[in-house]
């Protein structure tokens, strides 16, 4: 049984080898534009993820948010899913020098939850932690230490805010023109994607058709820019099952299109994530913490008290 | 004395550039918003609520402050109203009254002596119901966006709505349908709150009242207050309609008789959870160290 597997490998490695030598273009299978499982494996591999800034929240994500695919994050207001989008949008900057994409970011901001000065001490953090980790790297690189200001980090950021659900739509149809002149874009992010369309529609088949086109854009947008798409979204109450449960806004219309999920709760006075949704990887949890520099791994089992000035 | 420039609107998702089609949505870079982001703040008028709020309350955003009754809540808007005009923003003050009547006497009191005229920049409105609230917040939006000039006449960049919870308080049932078009008009009026603070660079400050609650809220939800387990009314709709919660407990003192009161940062995007004690005086709202007493 062994060497029918290494025979197999050895076919796919040398189908592989064969075609670099006719060009990186060509396609591998009988069917343009097909890709065989073993390009697609070693893709996946090289693919980066976007780290979310605390090593456990990156370990239950299988090193971060992943670029191509669409992520959800939800939870109720004040558990951290503003500070994560804005720790996304810069975290993504981080120079390939130290570990990162190197890109920029698209934040739509439809709730006016994005505070300049709050980015600017989450740049400040990220930098504070690279120069940290990194303590003799960049003395040596001599463009290195240029990059590393949070002024850049604010400038890599297309702001757009949005003021109701046409714009959102506009914005979210812009994208694809606005992507094709920007290809350093590697996340798009919306916080929060739901809240314009919770006002009373008159015609609710129309607010599911609009939300499933505009979740379908984005993935598509996703997987020909090769960038991660994360939405926030709101939680509210449902009542089934007898009982109040907290679900996903506007969830049965249009969730379904989400490649992953991740649910951000409150345990007592812990902030956790819970992964609820992904294609390859368990569902877990884990606690996490929002620090003045940013998301960070939960500090010690001990809750956070609320600091009296 | 030549009037006031005309504040220019924000720039809006369609502002015509070299690059861009005049009808496509335009990105802002964050780092040109920096300073303005810093500058337009309403302080509270006492450096240490100031200093919990992280210089005061921003603008093109959405404030709430919740607590029971006679936690201060009016007594905060008032004091804002007044500080508006004195303040860098410059600015009068649109006051949203829907806890009739509106307290003239104590607005009075709480204006100084050394400036009588404060009062004519605070302009009252009485809300009566969400629809109410609605057109005048239509009527709002096109006042702001065509300003008249006068010498006397400062630019309105303050809202504040006292309360939220009044106007929602008759006209619904708790049937599905009531509270699902309830929640509709939150979002509604939400929406149209937060598109004047961005446009035209506002402080919205609205108040709300509180409920009892009887299970444990995890989280930020809920404080205690009187002795009781409270949490903002309106429920978790609400909650997902404002972007910072500042709530306002009070305890009676365990050396029995004094009152302790608390300005608690419940969730904020920009401001780490934190309380600060503060005293309600004859001449305002004011946070003590919590050694003084």
């Amino acid at each position: 049984m062994k060497n029918e597997i290494q025979e197999s490998v050895g076919i796919l490695k040398a189908d592989k080898g064969a075609n670099k030598f006719k060009g990186a273009e060509e396609p591998s299978g009988v069917l343009k534009g097909a890709q065989n499982a073993w390009d697609m494996l070693s893709e996946e591999q090289l693919q980066k993820h976007i780290s979310t800034g605390s090593s456990d929240l990156n370990g239950i994500l299988g090193g971060g948010i992943h670029c191509k695919e669409v992520t959800e994050i939800g939870g109720v207001p004040g558990v951290g899913k503003t500070q994560l989008g804005i720790q996304l949008a810069i975290n993504v900057q981080i120079p390939m020098d130290y570990g990162g994409l190197g890109g920029k970011a698209v934040y739509i901001d439809t709730e006016g939850s994005f505070m300049v000065e709050r980015v600017y001490q989450i740049a400040e953090g990220c930098i504070s932690d690279i120069m940290e980790y990194f303590p003799y790297h960049h003395d040596k690189s001599s463009s290195g230490q240029g990059n590393l200001q949070p002024e850049r980090f604010l400038a890599g950021i297309y702001y757009f805010r949005i003021c109701s659900y046409t714009e959102q739509i506009a914005v979210i149809n812009y994208l694809e023109k606005f992507l094709g002149e920007h290809k350093d874009v590697r996340i798009v992010i919306i916080d929060s994607v739901t809240f314009h369309f919770r006002q009373d529609f008159d015609d609710l088949a129309l607010r599911t058709r609009v939300l499933s086109g505009l979740s379908l854009k984005l993935m598509k947008l996703s997987k020909t820019y090769n960038l991660a798409v994360v939405l926030l979204n709101q939680v509210t109450t449902k009542f089934t099952e007898g009982s109040f449960q907290l679900t996903l806004a506007l969830g049965d219309s249009w969730s379904h299109s989400c490649t992953n999920r991740l649910i951000l709760y409150w345990k007592g006075n812990e902030r956790c994530a819970y992964l609820d949704k992904s294609p390859s990887l368990p569902v877990a949890s884990t606690p996490y913490a929002v620090t003045s520099k940013g998301v960070r791994d939960a500090a010690t089992p001990n809750c956070k008290r609320v600091r009296i000035m | 004395m030549r009037p006031p420039a005309a504040k220019p609107l924000v720039a809006t998702t369609t502002s015509s550039s070299s690059s861009y089609n005049q009808h496509e949505p335009r990105p802002e870079n964050p780092l040109l918003l920096l300073a303005s982001s810093r500058a337009a703040k309403l302080s509270l008028g006492c450096p240490l609520l100031d200093r919990l709020l992280s210089g005061g309350l921003p603008a093109a955003s959405v404030t709430e402050i919740a607590g029971e009754s006679a936690s201060g809540k009016t007594q905060i808007c008032l004091q804002l109203a007044l500080l508006a005009p004195l303040s860098p923003l410059s600015s009068s003050s649109l006051f949203l009254c829907s806890d009739l009547p509106f307290p003239l006497r104590r607005l009075r009191l709480l204006a100084p002596k050394s400036h009588p005229d404060l009062l004519d920049h605070v302009f009252v409105a009485a809300v009566h119901s969400p629809s109410d609230l609605l057109s005048l917040l239509s009527r709002a939006q096109h006042h702001l966006s065509h300003p008249t000039h006068s010498p006397h006449r400062l630019p309105t960049r303050v809202i504040l709505l006292d309360s939220i919870a009044s106007l929602f308080r008759a006209d619904f049932d708790a049937s599905p349908a009531d509270l699902k078009r309830r929640t509709g008009l939150f979002f509604k009026i939400s929406a149209k709150l937060k598109e004047l603070a961005y446009r035209h660079k506002c402080v919205v400050v609205v108040t709300n009242q509180v409920v009892d609650v009887v299970e444990g809220n995890t989280g930020n939800t809920m404080a205690w207050s009187s002795g009781r387990q409270v949490s903002p009314a309106l429920g978790l709709s609400w909650a997902n309609c404002v972007n910072t919660r500042l709530f306002l407990t009070r305890e009676v003192g365990s050396d029995g008789g004094s009152t302790r009161r608390h300005m608690k940062v419940a969730f904020a995007p920009h401001l780490p959870e934190r309380a600060c004690e503060f005293v309600i005086r004859r001449d305002g709202v004011f946070g003590v160290e919590p050694a003084q007493r």
